[in-house]
């Protein structure tokens, strides 16, 4: 398992910098306003009340922007599950079923590693990138803290960070989970990503529209604590968001477990069972 | 217990939706012999090598691969054997070196390194070369030698010489040889008649998923037709050659046949003593003859 975890890793790593360096110039940017924008508080909320409640809805907590909390989630981390989440659904997606339509998985499960160790190792990988790039955002915004009057310290910053790392972990799983199912790794994307766009739409719209608050209960977004796990983590939604992705996590486990590993020219791809049952 | 056999299968089936690519596969391979599976394109051979691995599922029959059961013990059945597949591919972002450790890894470092180096050596491979600029013929080498690297009981090879040239061939066959003589069993699959012939001290035919043929290759070629070319002494009626049983008149003029024979001489040995023969001449037909037999022959026999 620890071939396959240092293997990912190591093939992750130059995106991990990329996103990671990309990640830390836009807090180095955003957190540059900071101290301007909250001596101009007045003139800010003058501004705020002016705007459409529309707007409003989907530009999160403006109210609160002139706190640090505030601020965090206004101009990160209530965008990041959808920016990073594009990142962390592709991963999860091909994580193996695009090694799968290479031939790769082929020759690597010839060698003398279990599917287990196989799937976890790599899902471990993907976890650790995650947390890596994340690692970034996190000492950027530490730094971003020592230079501005933000005054949080390292572990208020971490905390929601942690609230995205699970997140994003949620959508690798669920992105992975439909590799399993679906006939490619970019169907599998293609359907994680809708669903966390859709969930991302559904979150601004139920802020305009009561009656959408039940099924915005119901996604995942909905348990993501952002700007406000400075003052602490909410360890229900987190718990309850790293238990959501183990079982999804699992189940593509126990079908990666049942699956013929295929390569080109031995069939065509084609909807599994389940799926091709409703067109019979 | 020492298994007399490095691969048995018994009934072993394998069915992608509607199309049977294996119906019931019977196939003996002992240890420390040097095995050729033989067969065209889409016959079953990757897909039996396969079911071996535990790479894909058989839904019926039974398969053990150095007397373990490669959906029981899948792991420990891939720490014994060196895989080429057909469809060789690596990861594109790696250096040739990268993907050897990588998959030397997966192995628990189990390969000597200085083995490593001969091997690339002798397959005039460059470790630092990354493997997307790398040529068919070179992907090709970088997957002998990491079947061979680890110096494993069974070899399951799936075309192993596809892409090479003809030196690099020779070189494989030569690796193979080595490989045999120090004790391993060596399958493998190809659709190149010649590299059987070469090789294999047995071989297989296989046709629709099933075997067809299993012996030596010299046995197949003797068992199968022959060319007889007789020359008379004098103008001869021969028709009556004709009704020799597994006799076939290909061409004949007053002074000599071109026969087809298939099984032994006797029977036409003992209808040429009744004229005036000067000269006879016997032709055996190569493997790729035997082996078109099969697939030239009614091919309903298999379904």
């Amino acid at each position: 398992m620890f071939a396959e975890f240092k293997h990912t890793l190591r093939r992750m790593s130059g995106t991990i910098l990329a996103w990671g360096i990309g990640l830390v110039a836009y807090v180095a940017l955003m957190s540059a306003f900071y101290d301007s924008l909250t001596t101009m508080d007045s003139a800010i909320m003058e501004l705020i009340n002016r705007y459409p409640p529309e707007l409003m809805a989907f530009f999160g907590d403006f109210v609160m922007i002139n706190t640090p909390q505030g601020y965090l989630d206004t101009y990160f981390f209530l965008y990041m599950p959808l920016i990073i989440g594009i990142f962390s659904v592709s991963k999860g997606a091909g994580l193996l079923a695009s090694d799968e339509e290479k031939g790769i998985l082929d020759l690597s499960l010839a060698h003398p590693v279990s599917r287990s160790a196989m799937f976890w190792g790599r899902w471990l990988g993907l976890a650790a990138a995650t947390a890596g790039m994340l690692a970034f955002t996190w000492a950027a915004w530490v730094g971003a803290s020592m230079r501005t009057t933000m005054g949080l310290t390292w572990l208020q910053l971490l905390r929601p960070c942690v609230t995205l790392w699970a997140v994003l972990m949620f959508f690798s799983a669920l992105g992975l989970l439909f590799s399993m199912l679906l006939p490619a790794a970019s169907n599998a994307s293609m359907l994680a990503g809708a669903l966390l766009a859709g969930n991302w739409l559904l979150r601004g719209l139920a802020q305009v529209n009561k009656n959408l608050q039940p099924a915005w209960k119901l996604t995942p977004l909905r348990y993501v604590q952002g700007g406000d796990a400075v003052d602490g983590l909410r360890w229900s939604w987190l718990g309850g968001m790293i238990g959501a992705t183990l079982l999804l996590s699992a189940l593509a486990w126990w079908l990666f477990q049942r699956r013929d590993i295929r390569v080109g020219g031995e069939r065509s791809w084609s909807l599994p069972g389940i799926l091709r049952w409703g067109r019979r | 217990m020492h298994e007399e056999f490095a691969i048995r299968t018994q009934g072993m089936c394998k069915s992608y939706g509607k199309v049977r690519a294996l119906r019931g596969l019977d196939l003996e391979v002992r240890r420390g012999e040097m095995f050729g599976f033989l067969g065209p394109n889409g016959a079953g051979k990757t897909t039996a090598i396969r079911c071996l691995l535990d790479l894909i599922r058989p839904q019926g029959g039974t398969a053990r691969v150095l007397g373990l059961d490669p959906q029981a013990e899948p792991v420990a059945v891939r720490a014994r054997v060196g895989y080429l597949p057909g469809e060789l591919n690596f990861d594109s972002n790696l250096k040739v070196e990268q993907a050897l450790h990588y998959l030397n890894d997966l192995r628990g470092n189990k390969a000597d390194w200085k083995y490593v180096r001969e091997l690339v050596q002798r397959l005039d491979l460059d470790l630092g070369m990354a493997i997307k600029n790398l040529s068919k013929g070179n992907k090709q080498k970088v997957g002998v030698v990491q079947a061979l690297m680890h110096k494993p009981e069974l070899l399951l090879l799936d075309e192993p010489t596809s892409g090479l040239d003809p030196l690099m061939q020779h070189e494989v066959y030569k690796l193979l040889r080595e490989a045999r003589q120090g004790g391993a069993t060596v399958f493998f699959s190809s659709h190149v008649i010649s590299e059987v012939e070469t090789l294999a001290e047995r071989v297989a035919i296989i046709r629709e998923g099933v075997i067809v043929e299993e012996a030596e290759p010299s046995h197949l070629t003797q068992m199968t037709m022959r060319r007889v070319r007789v020359r008379f002494q004098r103008a001869v009626d021969a028709s009556g050659l004709a009704a020799v049983p597994g006799v076939t008149v290909v061409e004949r003029n007053d002074v000599s046949a071109m026969l087809q024979v298939e099984g032994d001489l006797d029977a036409l040995i003992k209808a040429l003593a009744a004229l005036p023969v000067r000269d006879l001449e016997t032709e055996h037909t190569s493997l790729e003859e035997a082996f078109l037999r099969y697939y030239a022959g009614d091919r309903k026999e298999a379904r």
